[in-house]
């Protein structure tokens, strides 16, 4: 299939985004446009060591200072609050939200100061003495790995968090039977989402209804339970406001440290509390630095280029403490053979404590730094057996004739066409001109080179990783929930459960419900209600929203539709199998029921009611994700994320061998996500994703130095890409929908990102590969690349 | 990232400020602060007190003093970079401007502030040190030039004393016939600091011959510096090969900063690199204009 096969009246056309009014004319509902009556402000003192012992904290000095309410320490903390939620198994690795005892990472929060602003509590934290005894520190993952590195978290034993080898599939005869084999290293930097807006959160404390109110820049699964659980409150004694905009996040505004903070700040002090990270605090101290991974890659190929089998060891480096970050080494293995047809594959995962700030879910949740593995991986192949990068990617794909299709290490692809994908995007970049261009480039004395990656994006997230990397853990459900309620004057309203970091879920719910009940979504209501008034749901993460609130949104329309089929079937004294729903009214042998009337009747005609309906016009879905419902098997094999979006990348750079800076001359990607639901929304994710790859590619990282100390932590040494670093990018567009969702639609949300970083790395050793320089790690910077090609000329210079 | 509490005095006039850097040694001068405040918002910078010159209208102009273009203190880069005197008497000020910062810096950041502040990697300080230029400095004690050769002492450190202010920048007006400029600059980012920067100016006569030169590197060294070389190149036609083994032998032999950025061989190659594409396109600029009848 090469199209969507459906007729639409919502679904893939050219609609405005409902939210971008709000954003654009500056009208969001951000945590700090919200001022409370009495409000309070916190600053954090931060750690000035990688590993130190606390011996004491004096805040006489701080609590002196003008307009401070409280300083609190870790053992205050630690008494009030259970220790924050472990992904893993490692119950002895303790967290809380700030350090208690000793001090893990350079920033961490040692003590909070409250006092009447921001200012005043910046004063006073400066005044916070704290006395500490240093004590050996690890900042790198191999060094952590060994068993003598001095753990971060001594009860633990060590800094391994996981270790696990996979064995999916006959390994050692594949190797034994193929042609050739090599083996490679690859590295990808620590950065992150830096998002525009830190996080905030505001938390309320009120004795008389013994509830606590949260408004937070959050995006996260089960936020209210963890909240409830640290703090041991009910969970209907926290209510979390869903109706707050949040400023960008693409997994990283998981504030839980904070929140739990501030909600006992809040209860102590019965007054409400603020807390907004500045930009060192997100940077140093937020806990959302992205993976840091080291990749080992033995790959067994055949001479025509055939890949049978591969070894992979990823290395994590997971920071001080545990969180929800080692499950990015679980998520990859539901896409760990990429588009290829490789049969077997040995995956060992491996996550470590080190000194370092914590890391958090990022974009792609770890798919991104193994989909570089494993396109650096394709690549060398290419190299070795002297074909073409693209052929040699075409004989591994799998073909569409082959979906449904199982890999190795248990995950079922639903669709999708690779090979139509490449020819629409070699066809419109006319390779054989392009691959003309940078010879051009390189004859005029210029390194060029042209990168491709072919990426999935598995999407429609699940947490099939939990029971697999936790034996403790036996999650298999993973839902989402929409509600309609039809009001007594006929207009629609949709209830959606969970904040938006910009995905546009308002719209994408309105053009589902407007789909399914033929109603111009523009006429529907979204909102959002707490927590304590929501259904079940997981947030928006693993790329799922399109798939789960889209179908939730359509299942809950589809209840309603028979509903209101029902009622006007009465009226027209028919069988509601008989009676026909368009547009909102119901027709039966020439006479039609209107919506209005139906309404009517629906809520103030209960004698025209159908027998045993209930009054109102009102239906709810609860949906589980399609498929991924069953447990891992014993040996490790497990269905991960339901869908499968593909896209292909083919960049062409252009270098100065003397100044070494990469410059994007031409950039395009392929992109199949099934059907779009809104163009712009996948548009702006996959532009903006490819911005995202092109800073993981060539600028971004949160570097330390062997102390521990961070060298990167502000805007003057984390560089993002601007527009002036981000060049045009062209979108070919492709269609395979999928079978398991209800518009054949896939996730889009880190389309982009997923092959960006792959593809800018593959160009650069292209453009280097005559004079036999690598990269192998990323970022690759400027200097990097001008100082190795420099070395290499000189060689060249040497030789007779 | 809230500063550290201070005081905000804004003088009447120049005299006034000089005055009261003199009663108090924490006291800072502020004119477009777009170095000052972000380094008070890290706390990395806590004056007790800022003196803001930024309105006084006596540091507002942008004169021709003689020989000199003369910039007031308090003048906006952005001014700078859209006034058609800076433009047409100092060609290397205004092919610079552009690399600063970006535009919205450059409508609250000073010429002036730019060379008090001193920064190695800033565009401004290294035109003026190319182009053999001085400040006018007023203290308690008076008035005094300072060439700029002798105004950058290290990073971020001039030979102001505590009490003195930057009054005005003076860049020399060539008055040359066919006048040439280039600047040209490396950064991970459009809009950083410069790895390296280069700057060139040229003048040539009637049949091509250089008649005066100067080029300057940045970024690299710890303060903007004039290449000695721009004296060699006076008396014939500036060629590609002779005027890079030119270049070369003198950047082999200059002290190059290093950082975390970039290193000090990446940072001397593109020195050389910078400086002869900086040089020669300078040429091409004057070669592009007509010869005086």
């Amino acid at each position: 299939m090469s199209g969507p096969g459906r007729k639409f009246r919502y679904i893939s056309t050219d609609r405005r985004v409902r939210e971008d009014r709000r954003f654009v004319v500056g009208k969001g509902n951000y945590i700090a446009d919200l001022a409370v009556e009495g409000m309070l402000h916190v600053a954090l003192v931060p750690s000035q060591h990688a590993a130190a012992r606390i011996i004491s904290i004096d805040a006489s000095k701080a609590l002196a200072s003008p307009g401070v309410h409280a300083v609190v320490g870790g053992d205050e903390i630690a008494a009030a609050s259970e220790p924050l939620m472990n992904g893993l198994d490692t119950p002895n690795v303790r967290r809380f939200p700030l350090a208690v005892g000793a001090t893990r990472y350079m920033g961490e929060w040692v003590a909070a100061v409250v006092a009447d602003t921001r200012a005043l509590a910046e004063d006073a934290a400066e005044l916070v003495e704290v006395e500490y005894e240093r004590s050996p520190h690890v900042i790198d993952a191999e060094e952590a790995y060994k068993p003598t590195s001095p753990p971060v978290h001594p009860a633990h034993g060590s800094n391994t968090l996981l270790d696990r080898v996979f064995d999916w599939g006959d390994i050692d005869a594949h190797f034994a039977a193929s042609d050739q084999r090599l083996s490679l290293r690859v590295t990808w930097g620590r950065n992150s989402t830096v998002p525009i807006e830190t996080f905030g959160v505001l938390a309320q404390w009120d004795p008389w209804n013994e509830i606590l109110d949260v408004r937070a820049s959050i995006q996260m699964p089960k936020y209210a339970d963890q909240i409830a659980r640290a703090l041991r409150l009910p969970m209907n004694g926290v209510r979390v406001h869903y109706d707050v905009d949040v400023g960008g996040s693409y997994g990283v505004k998981r504030g839980i440290k904070h929140s739990v903070l501030v909600g006992h700040l809040a209860r102590k002090l019965g007054r409400p509390v603020r807390l907004i990270e500045d930009r060192l605090e997100n940077m140093r101290s937020g806990d959302a630095h992205g993976p840091e991974r080291v990749f080992d890659i033995d790959v067994a190929f055949d001479n025509d280029g055939v890949i049978n089998s591969m070894k992979m060891r990823a290395l994590d480096n997971a920071g001080a403490y545990a969180g929800r970050a080692p499950f990015q080494l679980g998520k990859p293995i539901g896409a760990i053979v990429g588009p290829y047809r490789i049969k077997s594959v040995r995956y060992h995962a491996v996550s470590v404590t080190t000194n370092k700030a914590v890391e958090e879910a990022v974009r792609g949740f770890g798919q991104s730094p193994t989909n570089y593995a494993i396109e650096t991986m394709v690549d060398r192949v290419a190299e070795a057996v002297g074909l073409d990068r693209v052929e040699v990617r075409r004989r591994n794909f799998i073909r569409a004739d082959e979906f449904p299709y199982l890999i190795p290490s248990g995950t079922r692809y639903d669709s999708g066409d690779y090979h139509a994908v490449v020819d629409k995007v070699l066809a419109r970049v006319d390779w054989t001109a392009l691959v003309a261009e940078r010879d051009a480039l390189r004859a005029g004395g210029t390194l060029a080179g042209i990168g491709v990656a072919a990426c999935l994006e598995p999407s429609g997230g699940n947490s099939s990783f939990e029971p697999l990397l936790n034996p403790k853990n036996a999650t298999t459900t993973w839902m989402e929930s929409c509600r309609i309620n039809i009001d007594a004057l006929g207009t629609i309203n949709v209830a959606i459960h969970t904040t938006s970091s910009g995905q546009g879920h308002e719209t994408l719910v309105a053009t589902a419900v407007g789909e399914a009940l033929e109603i111009d979504p523009a006429k529907i209501r979204v909102t959002r209600p707490d927590s304590l008034s929501s259904l079940p749901g997981n947030s928006p993460v693993g790329s799922r929203m399109a798939i789960m609130l889209g179908g939730a949104g359509f299942h809950a329309a589809h209840k309603l539709k028979a509903k209101i089929t029902a009622i006007a079937a009465r009226q027209l004294g028919c069988a509601p199998a008989e009676a026909a729903y368009c547009e909102g009214a119901v027709s039966h042998g020439g006479k039609t029921i209107e919506w209005a009337k139906i309404v009517d009747i629906a809520h103030r005609q209960f004698h025209d009611l159908p027998e045993g309906f209930e009054p109102g016009l009102e239906a709810s879905h609860i949906m589980q994700t399609p498929t991924g419902e069953a447990l891992p098997t014993a040996d490790g094999r497990v269905q991960m994320y339901p869908c499968h979006s593909f896209e292909f990348h083919v960049v062409l750079v252009a270098i100065d061998p003397v100044l070494g800076k990469p410059e994007l001359r031409r950039y395009v990607i392929g992109h199949d996500c099934g059907v779009v639901i809104n163009p712009h929304i996948v548009k702006g994710m996959t532009l903006g994703g490819i911005a995202h790859g092109i800073g993981a590619a060539l600028l971004e990282e949160f570097v330390y130095d062997s102390e521990g100390q961070m060298m990167s932590q502000s805007f003057m040494d984390y560089l993002m890409p601007s527009a002036s670093e981000v060049p045009h990018v062209e979108i070919v567009h492709h269609c395979t929908p999928s079978p398991l969702t209800v518009f054949g639609q896939k996730g889009s949300g880190e389309s982009g990102y997923l092959g960006a970083p792959a593809a800018i790395s593959g160009a650069i050793n292209d453009a280097t590969r005559p004079l036999g320089v690598r990269f192998n790690k990323l970022p690759i910077r400027v200097g990097a690349i001008a100082d190795a090609v420099a070395e290499a000329l000189e060689k060249r210079k040497e030789a007779p | 990232m809230k500063a550290a509490p201070f005081e905000y005095v804004r003088p009447s006039s120049a005299a006034e400020a000089i005055a009261l850097l003199a009663a108090d040694e924490d006291a800072r001068v502020i004119a477009g602060g777009q170095t000052l405040v972000p380094m008070m918002a890290m706390r990395l910078a806590r004056p007790a007190r800022l003196v803001d010159i930024s309105r006084l209208t006596e540091l507002s102009n942008i004169r021709i003093d003689g020989e000199n273009i003369a910039i007031g203190a308090a003048v906006r880069q952005a001014v700078v970079e859209r006034d058609a005197l800076a433009a047409e008497k100092t060609p290397l000020l205004a092919r610079a401007l552009p690399w600063v910062g970006h535009a919205a810096t450059r409508c609250r950041g000073t010429v002036g502030g730019s060379i008090a502040n001193a920064d190695p990697a800033a565009e401004i300080p290294l035109v003026l040190a190319t182009l053999g230029g001085s400040v006018l400095a007023r203290g308690s004690r008076g008035a005094r030039t300072i060439a700029a050769g002798d105004f950058f002492l290290a990073p971020m450190t001039t030979a102001l004393e505590d009490d003195e202010i930057l009054v005005e920048a003076r860049f020399p007006a060539w008055r040359h016939a066919r006048v040439g400029a280039a600047f040209l600059e490396i950064s991970a980012r459009r809009g950083d600091f410069a790895f390296v920067a280069a700057a060139a100016q040229v003048a040539l006569d009637a049949s091509g011959a250089c008649v005066a030169c100067a080029i300057g590197v940045g970024g690299a060294t710890h303060v903007p510096t004039r290449l000695a070389a721009s004296d060699a190149f006076p008396g014939a036609a500036i060629e590609e090969s002779a005027a890079r083994k030119t270049l070369a032998l003198e950047i082999a032999d200059i002290d190059i900063m290093t950082d975390g950025h970039a290193s000090p061989a990446y940072r001397r190659r593109a020195s050389i690199e910078l400086a002869t594409r900086a040089l020669l396109a300078a040429r091409d600029d004057a070669l592009s204009k007509e010869p005086r009848a």
